[in-house]
């Protein structure tokens, strides 16, 4: 590891942290730490440039904020496309955008994570800039996140006196929608447009704000890029069940039926069970466990338990990590009835822009109403399959690819349940209230 | 050099002239939208693949060079 | 437009309506003179306006009407394909088709249209008239919402042909200029137009703004209610555009007299007759 450049910022100059021994990595314990103790607990920002890159391909460190795409692969082909890019009347440089808008509803971590750590995330922020050649960066964040976004703008002040930014990064309030915080999404909205995502090509590492190659991260994995660039890919790695997407920490969001949910940063690879144990186990006799979000997928509970929180081992049991989101069902709800809701959510959330998606999404919630909450149809199954098939990979973004995964799942897991609606309607566990968090999202239906 | 049809769905707005011009590889779903059959354009076809990316009221369909 | 031998002597909108433009054969009028008129050519005592000569100014007045008809057709296309117009017979990219082809006619006429119009000396209007509006000794504002509609034709056509180098927004807002064109097309041929009291050549044109009137409703409706606002102020101004269009047609370019209110050159305007009126 080079040597630390001596931070302007309270005496630390040369001194290196140690390295966090196990967990917690990312989150201090207690509250947010102001710059100079921040320093004081990691150690000055290593800047260094291209290094950084290198170093974090080789951490395999991959996206936090849903994808799981390697972010040592992301940040090389910006650092590229930008050598590449001639200036724009004088505008030079990349862009980087840290995501923080978390628009997944049972999603807790980006907020924790900016209001607990800040400074890893800025951190994170200008060493990605320095590295990719950036002359701005973008930190977005759910509009109404105010008392959040003041924070954040205090703690982006206190280093711009220290000389702690890299570039100048300005916070942005992006709009509730589930895909208003997409990646495009994101980058159109910084263009003036609409927060709605866009058609690609052109992606954003080619050209996205200002018509600049753009890095978009979450803010949780330019957090753990501050830590590897002062503590290496080495360290980085002593956590975790692998190489690659099963490398590192991770911060996950337990929720549902468990005793103590909330946000928990877990070596990945650690086993659902294990998890759960941790987060108190269940509330009540438990059903199955919502992985990914809802691009995710369900897993019957017992089987679940074994299954290790990575996003290779949840993909190999027919989930995914997305963003890190884990949801315990309780027996006392009606899977199928959970599914209807969210689809019917999803179909709201539609940025109205793609003819499959616009007209899909409703069907699709309007079948699978009918499955959970209506009289017997064996018809309505058939036409749900082929709904599946004709709005995936249609739409520009993924909401209609995922909301498809999420229900092929749920068809999947809940097999039995489907099977009963459909020869004996609806049963009792349709009108608990749903378990599963839709903001602003109210049934059109209820069952009679 | 193989090319392959694809569809900007942000600007399809379901005129649906590129299902009446190249029913061979895009038929449509039930509101009107295009499906394109996968795999490359089969050389035979690429005219009328041209003439139906030219016909596009919106310039929604494209015809993309596989690398 | 002049008439051809057209010697009613007070200018009595019958006479007029029983006008013919085909002026190779005897038209048959309510004033019996008129035969020999058409021999002698040039000025008729009792003429309403001096007529010219050659049979350009028939070519300019049939290309004219040929050309707004074609326009009419080529915006009718347009619309029909906006609505997603089609049958099992009618498949949608025979709308696009025509779209295309009489667009291209309408273009090819209104070019054969102008060229009369210029070569035939006996107007002064001049190639610069064909292109900015207003500043012609004959008929300035009538014939200058004919260059404005021409202007309009070039950029519609252009831009289409130009279509994939552009980004499709700036080509959808050029396009939206037919909205303007065809209405302004409409206006010049009545105003400009010499046969606009001759019936048959009123009820071509009625029968134009009313196929079109009808298809711009049905665009209007055909997706309500997105766009609810942008809907009702186009059907507003659809209605007024109607009851003001009519109101004129009935006040001006009907009754006699238009061809001197509308600005034609006194030169060209006899005051011979009765009643001294003009067409």
């Amino acid at each position: 590891m080079s040597t630390a450049r001596a931070s302007r910022a309270g005496g630390a100059a040369g001194r290196r942290a140690l390295p966090p021994p196990g967990l917690p990595r990312l989150i201090p314990p207690g509250g947010p730490l102001p710059l100079a103790d921040h320093i004081g607990r990691y150690g000055p920002v290593p800047f260094r440039a291209a290094g950084l890159i290198t170093e974090v391909e080789r951490a395999g460190l991959t996206g936090r904020g849903g994808a799981s795409f390697p972010a040592g692969r992301k940040m090389r082909t910006v650092a590229e496309a930008g050598h590449r890019a001639r200036p724009l009347r004088g505008q030079g440089g990349a862009v980087v955008v840290a995501n923080g808008a978390e628009s997944e509803p049972a999603s807790g971590k980006d907020r924790l994570l900016l209001s607990r750590a800040p400074h890893l995330v800025l951190d994170g922020i200008a060493l990605a800039a320095e590295a990719v050649g950036a002359t701005r960066g973008y930190l977005s964040l759910d509009e109404s996140q105010d008392e959040l976004a003041l924070q954040l703008a205090a703690a982006i002040s206190e280093r711009e006196r220290a000389g702690q930014n890299r570039v100048p990064v300005q916070i942005v309030g992006v709009p509730a929608g589930y895909v208003a915080s997409q990646e495009t999404a994101v980058i159109s909205q910084l263009n003036g447009g609409a927060p709605k995502p866009t058609f690609t090509p052109p992606r954003p590492f080619e050209k996205g704000a200002h018509k600049r190659p753009t890095l978009v991260q979450n803010v949780e994995t330019l957090a753990h890029v501050a830590l590897i660039a002062r503590f290496g890919a080495g360290w980085f790695r002593e956590l975790g069940s692998g190489p690659g997407p099963a490398a590192g920490s991770a911060l996950v969001t337990v929720s549902g039926a468990v005793t103590r949910p909330g946000v928990y940063e877990i070596a990945l690879g650690m086993p659902i069970g294990a998890l759960i144990r941790w987060a108190g186990g269940p509330s009540e006799p438990p059903q199955a466990i919502l992985a990914g979000g809802y691009f995710g997928g369900w897993l019957p509970y017992q089987q679940a338990l074994g299954v290790p929180v990575s996003d290779p081992g949840l993909r190999a049991a027919g989930a995914a990590l997305g963003s890190g989101v884990l949801v315990l069902l309780p027996e006392s709800a009606c899977g199928l009835a959970e599914t209807a809701w969210i689809a019917g959510f999803l179909a709201t959330q539609s940025a109205g822009q793609c003819g499959p998606c616009v007209n899909g999404l409703p069907a699709l919630a309007g079948l699978l109403e009918q499955l959970a909450f209506g009289q017997p149809d064996r018809r309505a199954f058939g036409w749900t399959q082929r709904l599946l098939t004709l709005v995936a990979g249609r739409g520009a973004c993924h909401l209609p690819d995922g909301t498809a995964a999420f229900v092929t799942s749920a068809l999947a897991t809940f097999a039995d349940e489907v099977r009963r609606h459909a020869t004996a309607g609806p049963c009792s566990r349709v009108r608990r209230r749903p378990v599963l968090p839709a903001p602003g999202y109210a049934w059109g239906r209820r069952a009679s | 050099m193989s090319r392959s049809l694809r569809v900007n769905p942000i600007a399809c707005e379901a005129h649906g002239m590129c299902i009446e011009l190249l029913p061979e590889l895009i038929t449509a779903d039930p509101w009107g939208y295009p499906i394109i059959a996968p795999g490359p354009v089969p050389g035979h076809l690429l005219p009328l693949a041209r003439r139906a990316v030219a016909a596009c009221p919106t310039l929604a369909l494209l015809l993309d060079q596989d690398n | 437009m002049q008439g051809r031998g057209n010697g009613e002597a007070g200018g009595a909108p019958e006479a007029s309506g029983k006008h013919s433009m085909t002026g190779l054969t005897a038209p048959v009028l309510a004033v019996p003179a008129v035969a020999s008129r058409l021999a002698a050519g040039g000025v008729a005592p009792g003429a309403l306006v001096i007529t010219s000569t050659t049979p350009l100014w028939y070519l300019t007045r049939a290309t004219g009407l040929v050309a707004l008809v074609l326009l009419t057709l080529n915006m009718a296309a347009g619309l029909l394909t906006s609505v997603r117009y089609e049958r099992p017979a009618w498949p949608r990219f025979v709308t696009a088709g025509l779209h295309r082809n009489t667009a291209l006619l309408a273009l090819a006429f209104t070019g054969v249209h102008i060229v009369t119009t210029l070569t035939d000396s006996f107007v002064p209007i001049h190639v610069q008239d064909v292109f900015i509006p207003f500043i012609s000794a004959y008929r300035p504002l009538w014939l200058g919402l004919g260059a404005i509609a021409f202007d309009l034709m070039l950029a519609l056509a252009v831009t289409s042909l130009l279509r994939t180098t552009m980004s499709y927004w700036s080509w959808r807002l050029v396009h939206w200029g037919a909205y303007l064109c065809w209405p302004v097309a409409v206006l010049h041929g009545l105003g400009t137009g010499t046969d606009t009291r001759v019936r048959w050549v009123l009820g071509l044109t009625v029968a134009c703004v009313v196929l079109i009137a009808v298809l711009i409703g049905w665009r209007l409706a055909y997706g309500w209610p997105s766009y609810a606002a942008a809907r009702l102020v186009g059907a507003l101004t659809l209605v007024l555009a109607l009851i003001v269009g009519s109101a004129w047609l009935t006040a001006g370019p009907l009754r006699p007299g238009w061809a001197v209110r509308a600005g034609t050159p006194t030169h060209l305007v006899s005051g011979g007759g009765k009643t001294g009126s003009t067409r």
